[in-house]
């Protein structure tokens, strides 16, 4: 079974290697250069809402860093680290919905379901392999990237903070924490545990739909307008999009949970406490079976 | 001949909307069979296959190998093997790809095989394949298939759209490389002539039913074909032949069950080809309806 299940992940990233390989590797060697271009003095990149340029390095500022707690030093270093990774995770999470949508629907386009059903590989096999990749091995493959990110700009800024003598090119690496990296996947597992209904939904109107884009948005938008006309209420809106933002920000959580931060472990053991992590996964088992129903009937068609 | 039974069908029926495209088909499949599923578009064979491969949900009582294919078509598939389409390999894969897929997920799928019957091709081990030709692809399916220690061969118009050369290919392989006395073969194909030296049996289907199941040897033996001298037309017309036709001018009787010395005096005799035993029974049953 571990056999099977390894041949068919692999098979899904050989077949979606530009979602999962190809972008986020060119989005993660666009912001090193970026980023270390601004610290070797190159770029300033200045909008209406953010500024990130070496120019506002100080001698004020330069005090102010020699002077910050180290409790606080960690939080900066963190939150920035965390934003600065945020155009990776954008990459790879439309990169999850575009497949989970084209999954299911380009074995029916190409008809290539007829070759995989012929396979002594169940249905339930075949949407477990994908519901894996998504949760399980699009996040272990994102954390690289991450991690790289992290590296190059951790590097750049303490060289120029050294070389600017700004403080000492440790005062910044004494902040960064190498045990994050857990943290790291544990949220992006959490995460996509928490968005799972909404990659699997997707995935049933590859299933079903001739045109799945509209399989996949025309329902809801029926049950949204049904629900708020009969029971005056947004429940099926707001599931959505509480599934489409981070776990940790979703409505379910305490208020004092919801800043931008990094999650700690004990973040995820409350999400797991959570009445809407769990409805979330009997809708994914649901789904499941769906996905498991439609696609073994749809080679039901043959007349000759 | 090997009599274990591996395919038993009772009354098995397929409906779609008003019209049947499988109407109470009973049938017995024995180990070591090369059957050919004979009829016109329609007639229900692919339907027919696709149930035995568990792809389809049929009224009536179908077990193959002692499993019931839709319920165990997963446990099925590890010994039954198909090529039920052209092209419908993954074409964004490379053959590397596909080969080390297969290695993963089927258990009966032997790799140093499948790359021995490659070699023998001009198929690469580094090309994608979309990029290879139709009959490349077919060559490559049955490598695939011929890799795999199955029991049951189930073939749905495996050469469709194939060139003469690549459907030649395909057969001679199929039986020189693959077949053992102990696998059994289905396939359906409107390419009769090319299957009828392969086949050891034939069942002629039409409109969803069986019209006809027979051995190919029992065949020859029950019908002949008389191509009669102009001066005994008379004489062989007043044996009652089964069907009538002319062909370049001359006439040709169909018989069935008759002593082969009674027509050789009348003319040159011959077995029929599938073909024109199939045409001829479905007009024999056709007029037989009218009746």
């Amino acid at each position: 079974m571990i056999q099977v299940l390894k041949a068919m992940i692999v098979r899904e990233i050989q077949e979606h290697k530009v979602a999962f390989v190809y972008a986020p590797f060119f989005v993660s060697i666009i912001l090193c250069l970026v980023i270390a271009s601004v610290y070797f003095g190159g770029t300033n990149i200045q909008t209406d809402q953010f500024n990130f340029s070496t120019e506002y390095y100080d001698e004020e500022i330069r005090q102010a860093m020699q002077s910050v707690s180290s409790v606080s030093r960690i939080d900066i270093v963190r939150t920035g680290l965390l934003v600065l990774g945020f155009p990776i995770l954008l990459t790879v999470g439309f990169g999850l919905l575009a497949y989970s949508l084209s999954t299911f629907a380009d074995e029916r386009k190409d008809r290539s379901l007829i070759f995989w059903r012929s396979l002594p590989v169940s249905d339930l096999t075949t949407v477990l392999s994908k519901v894996f990749t998504v949760t399980l091995i699009v996040p272990l493959m994102v954390l690289p990237y991450i991690i790289l990110l992290q590296l190059v700009s951790m590097t750049s800024a303490s060289i120029f903070f050294a070389t600017n003598d700004i403080v000492s090119f440790g005062w910044l690496w004494g902040s960064y924490i190498f045990t994050d990296w857990f943290r790291i996947i544990f949220s992006l597992w959490a995460q996509s545990l928490w968005s799972l209904p909404l990659f699997l939904w997707l995935m049933l109107a590859g299933t079903y739909a001739a045109r799945p884009i509209a399989g996949a948005i025309v329902p809801p938008v029926i049950l949204i307008v049904l629900e708020g006309i009969i029971f005056k209420t947004n429940l099926v809106l707001e599931f959505i999009e509480n599934r489409i933002g981070f776990w940790s920000r979703a409505d379910s959580f305490p208020k004092e949970y919801q800043e931008l931060r990094v999650v700690d472990v004990s973040d995820i053991l409350l999400l797991f406490s959570t009445q809407a992590f769990w409805i979330g996964i009997l809708a994914s088992v649901i789904l499941v079976a769906g996905i498991v129903y439609v696609r073994s009937s749809n080679s039901d068609h043959a007349i000759d | 001949m090997n009599t274990e039974v591996v395919i038993t069908a009772n009354n098995i029926s397929k409906r779609y909307d008003e019209s049947y495209a499988l109407e109470n088909i009973d049938i017995e499949i024995s180990k070591g069979q090369i059957m050919g599923l004979i009829g016109p578009n329609g007639a229900g064979k692919s339907t027919f296959l696709q149930s035995v491969l568990g792809l389809l949900k049929t009224e009536g009582n179908l077990e193959v190998l002692g499993l019931d294919p839709r319920k165990d078509r997963h446990k099925l598939l590890k010994e039954v093997c198909s090529i039920t389409d052209v092209a419908v390999l993954p074409k964004w894969m490379t053959v590397q790809q596909l080969l080390d897929y297969m290695d993963g997920v089927h258990p009966g799928f032997d790799l140093d095989k499948c790359k021995s019957i490659l070699s023998r091709t001009n198929i690469k081990l580094h090309s994608k394949i979309k990029v290879l030709s139709r009959g490349m692809v077919v060559q490559l399916h049955l490598s695939l298939v011929m890799a795999i220690d199955a029991k049951i061969l189930v073939l749905d118009e495996p050469t469709l759209g194939l060139d003469l050369v690549y459907r030649k290919d395909f057969y001679s392989q199929l039986i020189e490389d693959y077949y053992e006395g102990d696998k059994t073969i289905l396939i359906s194909t409107h390419q009769v002539e090319e299957i009828e030296g392969v086949l050891s049996d034939a069942v002629f289907m039409n409109q969803g039913r069986i019209v006809m199941k027979d051995s190919i040897e029992s065949i020859n033996k029950k019908y002949l074909e008389l191509r009669p001298d102009q001066n005994y037309l008379d004489a062989a017309k007043s044996l009652n032949p089964m069907h009538q036709r002319t062909e370049l001018g001359r006439e040709v009787m169909l018989f069935e069950d008759i002593d082969k010395d009674k027509l050789t005096a009348l003319g040159d005799v011959r077995p029929p080809v599938i073909a024109d035993l199939f045409m001829a029974i479905m007009e024999t049953t056709k007029k037989g309806g009218q009746q």
